[in-house]
């Protein structure tokens, strides 16, 4: 056993000297408490992201669109060019 | 403008921000793992049990660390809110709106460890003439009702200066909690004087631990409030160049 702990056993540990409804939801509170106020940010995060790449696909798209068919069909046809 | 203030509006700026947090977060994050990790061991494992409570000082650890960081949300959005309504600095308005709900997590957390300490402890969940229990509710209070203001007030500009003004107002709530314990003390102890002694009940293997924990959550809060910062200047500056090559690079 690392010199310092003070209990003798996993048991012991557990039942924090007959306090162990009190010690162990505060300490479970806590984990919630700091998992919660980081998971909830990044989750937001991700969404965030997910959501404006779809707008912006959107966006392109529309773009895309409303240009002279003409000229997108010619750019088409230059590329082709290049392959060969 | 002069030169004396550009730091200062380039400090504001959300681009800024987010350039220099995308630096920072990796070590914020590392220092508040490495602080947490040995503050929750101290505290679980190596915390002598007390010579009263025994082993349920290991709750106070948590609650002295998270409560006396509660106490940081109001001067941290009032000074945030004199940013907002002196200089109209969007910034200082977001980290502001995040503030609040984040410090009603601290404060919640401060009452709920406190109170099943004291069940065991005082004998009693909750005691409503003890004005330190008092004053902390009145602060969790206070902080919905910052939440609720920005929520009830349509317009953004008028929403940001009433949070402000209430933030400001509500700062006079922090000094009453500080010193509730020695003006009228009934229930809840005053701050224990710091001993240097081993052994004592408030020596250096109980306040060196609280002081680990104490760095540790208040890492924590500045990696979770610029986290949900960030997420604020996504989404309000969406259609700046900067935010949309972003987006397209992500995942």
């Amino acid at each position: 056993m690392i010199d310092g702990i003070q209990f003798n056993s996993l048991g012991e540990f557990l039942a924090m000297g007959g306090y162990a409804f009190n010690v162990w939801s505060v300490y479970a509170l806590f984990a919630i408490f700091l998992t919660a106020n980081l998971a909830l940010p990044l989750r937001k995060r991700r969404l965030i992201l997910r959501d404006q790449k779809r707008r912006l696909a959107a966006l392109d798209a529309r773009e895309e669109s409303a240009r002279d068919p003409a000229d997108s069909a010619g750019w088409e046809v230059s590329m082709a060019g290049d392959e060969k | 403008m002069s030169g004396r203030w550009q730091w200062f509006h380039r400090l504001g700026s959300p681009k800024w921000f987010y350039e220099k947090t995308t630096r920072w977060l990796p070590w914020l994050v590392g220092a508040m793992a490495l602080f947490l990790t040995v503050g929750v061991a101290w505290a679980l494992l190596f915390l002598p049990p007390d010579y009263q409570q025994g082993h349920t000082s290991r709750i106070l650890v948590v609650h002295v660390a998270v409560a006396g960081t509660s106490l940081s949300f109001f001067p941290l959005m009032a000074a945030a809110g004199t940013v907002t309504l002196v200089w109209r600095i969007k910034l200082a308005d977001m980290v502001a709106k995040h503030a609040a709900p984040l410090g009603a997590w601290f404060t919640f957390l401060t009452l709920a460890s406190g109170s099943i300490w004291g069940s065991v402890m005082w004998g009693t969940w909750w005691e409503w003439t003890d004005s330190r229990l008092v004053s902390m509710l009145f602060q969790l209070f206070l902080l919905l009702g910052v939440i609720s203001l920005r929520t009830a007030i349509e317009n953004a500009e008028t929403a940001a200066r009433a949070c402000a003004l209430l933030s400001i107002v509500g700062c006079i709530n922090v000094v009453i909690i500080k010193y509730s314990v020695d003006w009228w003390n009934t229930l809840h102890q005053p701050s224990s004087p710091i001993s240097m002694e081993v052994g004592n009940p408030n020596g250096p293997e109980f306040w060196v631990a609280t002081l680990v924990m104490i760095v540790a959550v208040y890492l924590f809060l500045a990696v979770s409030l610029i986290l949900a910062t960030r997420n604020e200047i996504l989404e309000r500056e969406n259609n700046a160049q900067w935010v949309r090559e972003l987006v397209a690079q992500a995942r």
